[in-house]
């Protein structure tokens, strides 16, 4: 059988991209006002919009300042993916977490990680190159990690593994503790969740989002500071 | 859209909370049968593979490289891999060509071959061969001890509960990585309560699960995970060549060992190359056969939630189960991780294996309420102990399992529970509590045992590491404690290390410690009435449920 | 393995046998020179009396009052070299012969203690050592513990790990 490889690839990629943006495509009559708030219960869909738009501003530099949380982002967060496996639009996410960190009156800067697609390096990446040491690294489906510089990589201060039992209330809390920590607190973890019916439900999901997650890894580009914008 | 009562009602079943993803061969999202696996070759010249699956030596990666070195019997390649793939899978589910014959030919074959051979096969048609190719005579079964408290009172009388019911092996874990040595005298001490001979092992950390074996605090190892391509394996701070030498480490010391892998892991992570599923586990099973290791735990295991998205999948599953056997490894079949939210889907998954029998059915199944089971949940668990024997008694095959009496079990749990009670206070180890004992011998799940003084379990358990205990330790304090006959099964069982009859393919124990394997006990299935055959005495249990009523009650 | 490194292993064996004081001919064994089978399976049951432990004991001796009396200890409950050629020629007559060939790595490592053991097993995980370092535990398993075929092993992943880039860098 004689197929060009390369163009086959270009076709499926083709199709599937054209699939997940339709998918992803806000209703055509949706409204364009600003996001509710979190309310707790609130439904997110395939259809809820993602009111952000983030702008690489050139390489992203180390941290001088102690009182600040590095938030690291996937290779495809707020660009190619928009929402986390749970469909929680990535605004959403960024705002919540990043209200976490000023509750605690710190600020933030965010950066976007290519040479990795997994939570724990980009994590640790964001860790480096925070002021006081701590980073958050958030893949675009949802699974978050809190980091401190001095650790292995594949260590971790918390880590939130089923990205499904991920809500808008645990990001802010998340944030919140990047932030405790980053103050020399020793704050509790947040609790984390189990469920084992997170696996048949996400797991083959999982792996596609993750798969086209890594697609976007770059390993010699290193990490860029984001602009970003709630719409 | 005005909505269809019908489908309304649909959406509400249990499958539909399920999640299913489409096919995309080119990042290996994909079962079997992809455009886009090697197509198979070999070529060897002077003794050494020099193309291995249309791949040129000096292309080799770190796996191609120890398969074709160390993984294929070369001597009669050439003509295995002449067999065309068609004729191989027909070989397969002929009754007249043996296990042997399919041996000879298959041991010579590159992964791409046999991934390419069970390409050509139905479920149904898989499942003859696995009847076949197992290693064993005889099928048998595993199970998870475990519980979110990490009590190893539990612990002990699940385990007896569960040997006495049949489970050949059993294996626990901790949810407390620190409890790890106490987890383990649990599940040793209930396993030689509830039936002598029966292996049991502690799923941890590797360093660690390799100290508590050399120890004597267990008699086997199974989580030695191997991975498809190399970015995963170096992902998984290992090589080839480090796990094969691990492997040597745990023969030894007189220790059973298999290596565990299964689809799914390799696209999880974000590596698969572009290769099926059961391709990249194909080149798992290569590595475990070329590290010499006697048996595999695999069929997806714990990333099952990936093939079972996608079409296919759950056939992949059996066709990684047949391959591993195909190799001649013993093979516990997964049918552990909870992959769905169906009972139906569960089962029929489930038959795949349970119908021709493999070495260990599950591996394991749950001894436990699923919200006790620390290995993420499993397919099986203790509150379907009587559907299974049902489905056993239905179809007449042999899951492992018997049906027992409630006064049996209340008795084998209370022994347990008193004996690691008795073995703690010898042991001068932080007091197991008579309401614990009380508990324990009647409890469902943790949820009805007292909470333990963690921090002072934790403390007692570093000195007593520190201290370098071993099994005949447990044996001295069994014995002062009044259980010499518990005592004598755990003497048994390291015994057996001297003589390392059980580190062979597919090897278990009866309760006299006799070693039954793929040596002295092959599989030698060729037809109707051959093979594995469910004796009269063995039949009588199986069908005998307590609650079946009796024609001469009335 | 070929005919040569077989029948030099086999001769080891039964050199070390006869020099630990085990006659290699008796009626359930095989005859002197000849190989343990698949038929002398499983040993514990059909030549207990010819396995002993690294310590010198009969496995058919242990009995567990010995354990009680503090004659036999841990250290006797171990399987010796001698032990696992056997089962390692019951592995070949039953046609696996890459199994036999991991009980012969095994044979040799049993003089490796438990710490150094460990210790090698990780210096050959990913990105862990040197070309220098893994040559030289290659070294040390020959020289020191005559343990041949994992020493070969060892060189072969130094081979492997450079051409793919997996050694560490310092």
């Amino acid at each position: 059988m004689q197929i060009d490889e390369a163009r086959l690839k270009e076709i499926i990629k083709k199709v599937l991209t054209e699939n997940l943006a339709a998918a992803a495509a806000p209703a055509a009559d949706a409204p364009a006002a600003a996001p509710a708030p979190a309310a707790a219960g609130e439904v997110f869909t395939k259809d809820t919009p993602c009111n952000l738009k983030v702008t690489e501003v050139g390489e992203a530099q180390k941290g001088t300042v102690a009182n600040e949380v590095v938030i690291g982002l996937g290779p495809a967060f707020g660009t190619k993916q928009t929402r986390t496996i749970i469909q929680i639009p990535h605004d959403r996410v960024l705002r919540e977490v990043m209200a976490g960190i000023e509750e605690e009156g710190l600020s933030c800067r965010i950066i976007k990680v290519y040479h990795t697609s997994d939570v724990s390096f980009i994590a640790h990446t964001a860790a480096k190159y925070s002021g006081s040491g701590i980073g958050i690294g958030i893949q675009s489906k949802g699974t978050t990690v809190i980091h401190q510089k001095d650790l292995a990589p594949l260590a971790n201060l918390e880590l939130f593994p089923q990205a499904p039992l991920i809500d808008l209330d645990t990001f802010r809390q998340i944030g919140k503790n990047a932030a405790k920590y980053a103050k020399g607190e020793s704050p509790t973890p947040v609790p984390v969740r189990n469920d084992q019916m997170a696996r048949p439900k996400y797991q083959a999901i999982s792996a596609l989002l993750h798969i086209k997650e890594t697609e976007l890894t770059d390993r010699n580009k290193k990490p860029q500071t984001l602009k970003v914008e709630f719409l | 859209m005005k909505r269809s009562k019908r489908f309304e009602a649909l959406e509400k079943r249990p499958v539909n909370q399920d999640g299913f993803v489409s096919e995309w061969p080119e990042v290996g999202l994909i079962a079997m049968n992809s455009p886009f696996d090697p197509k198979p070759s070999i070529k060897i010249e002077n003794g050494v593979v020099t193309e291995l699956d249309g791949k040129a030596r000096a292309d080799f990666d770190m796996l191609d490289s120890f398969i074709a070195d160390h993984a294929i019997v070369l001597e009669n390649a050439e003509e295995a891999m002449a067999v065309d793939s068609l004729e191989m899978a027909r070989k397969l589910v002929d009754i007249n060509v043996s296990r042997a014959e399919i041996l000879r030919l298959s041991l010579s074959m590159t992964p791409a071959k046999l991934t390419e051979v069970l390409g050509y096969m139905t479920v149904l048609e898989m499942m003859m061969g696995v009847t076949k190719m197992r290693a064993r005579i005889s099928p048998a079964n595993q199970a998870h001890v475990t519980n979110v408290k990490d009590s190893m009172v539990q612990i002990a009388c699940d385990a007896a509960e569960g040997a006495y019911r049949g489970f050949n092996e059993m294996e626990t874990t901790v949810g407390i990585a620190r409890y790890a040595p106490f987890n383990a005298m649990g599940i040793l001490v209930g396993a030689q309560v509830g039936r002598p001979g029966t292996m049991t092992q502690c799923a941890v950390e590797e360093a660690t699960e390799l100290v508590m074996g050399m120890r004597g605090f267990t008699s086997y190892a199974e989580t030695i995970s191997v991975y498809g391509t190399e970015p995963v394996f170096i992902d998984g701070d290992d090589t080839p060549y480090s796990k094969a030498f691990l492997a040597s480490c745990y023969a030894s010391r007189g220790m059973k060992m298999r290596f565990t892998s299964g689809s799914g892991s390799e696209v999880q992570m974000g590596f698969a190359e572009g290769k099926s599923m059961l391709y990249l586990e194909a080149r798992c099973l290569y590595v475990t056969k070329g590290a010499g290791v006697q048996g595999t735990q695999n069929g997806s295991v714990s990333c099952v939630g990936v093939p079972a998205g996608v079409p296919s999948g759950i056939r992949e599953i059996l066709a990684e189960n047949l391959l591993a056997m195909m190799l001649g490894l013993e093979c516990a079949s997964s049918n552990d991780q909870t992959f769905t939210h169906s009972d139906l889907r569960r089962c029929a998954r489930t038959l795949m294996q349970l119908v021709p029998g493999t070495d260990y059915i599950c591996s394991g199944y749950s001894s436990t309420p699923n919200y006790d089971n620390m290995f993420a949940g499993s397919n099986w668990d203790a509150e379907d102990y009587d559907d299974w024997c049902v489905i056993q008694r239905d179809l007449k095959v042999d899951g492992g399992l018997r049906p027992v009496k409630e006064e049996d079990v209340v008795r084998v749990r209370n022994k347990a529970a008193r004996a690691i009670q008795g073995l703690f206070r010898e042991m001068g180890l932080p007091e197991i509590t008579d309401e614990e004992v009380e508990c324990a011998t009647y409890a469902n799940g943790s949820q009805d045992m007292p909470n333990r003084n963690v921090v002072e379990d934790l403390k007692a358990i570093e000195e007593m590491m520190a201290k370098r205990v071993t099994g005949v330790d447990f044996i001295k304090a069994l014995h002062r404690a009044g259980f010499d006959d518990v005592a004598e099964s755990v003497f048994n069982m390291m015994k057996q290390r001297v003589a390392g009859d059980y580190l062979h393919t597919s090897s278990i124990f009866d309760q006299d410690f006799h070693v039954f394997s793929g040596v002295n006990a092959a599989n030698d299935y060729h037809g109707p009435m051959t093979g594995y055959q469910i004796s009269e005495e063995r039949w009588n249990e199986l069908k005998t449920l307590p609650n079946a009523m009796r024609p001469e009650d009335f | 393995m070929n005919q040569d490194e077989l029948t030099r292993l086999v001769n080891d064996v039964l050199k070390s046998l006869s020099a630990s004081g085990v006659s290699v001919a008796p009626a359930a064994a095989p005859a002197a020179g000849t190989k343990v089978t698949k038929e002398n399976y499983p040993l514990a049951d059909k030549m207990g009396d010819k396995l002993l432990s690294p310590t010198g004991k009969k496995f058919s001796d242990m009995k567990i009052e010995q354990i009680y009396d503090g004659t036999l200890t841990a250290e006797d409950l171990r399987i010796a070299p001698e032990t696992l050629e056997m089962q390692a020629q019951v592995s070949e007559s039953a046609g696996n012969a890459a199994f036999a060939t991991n009980l012969r790595r095994a044979a040799e490592l049993i003089a490796v203690p438990d710490d150094r053991l460990l210790e090698i097993y990780n210096a050959l995980r990913p990105y862990r050592s040197t070309k220098e370092e893994l040559i030289a535990i290659a070294e040390e398993l020959e020289g020191q513990y005559n343990a041949i075929t994992s020493a070969k092993l060892v060189r072969e992943a130094v081979e492997v790990y450079e051409k793919r880039d997996r050694l560490r860098k310092d």
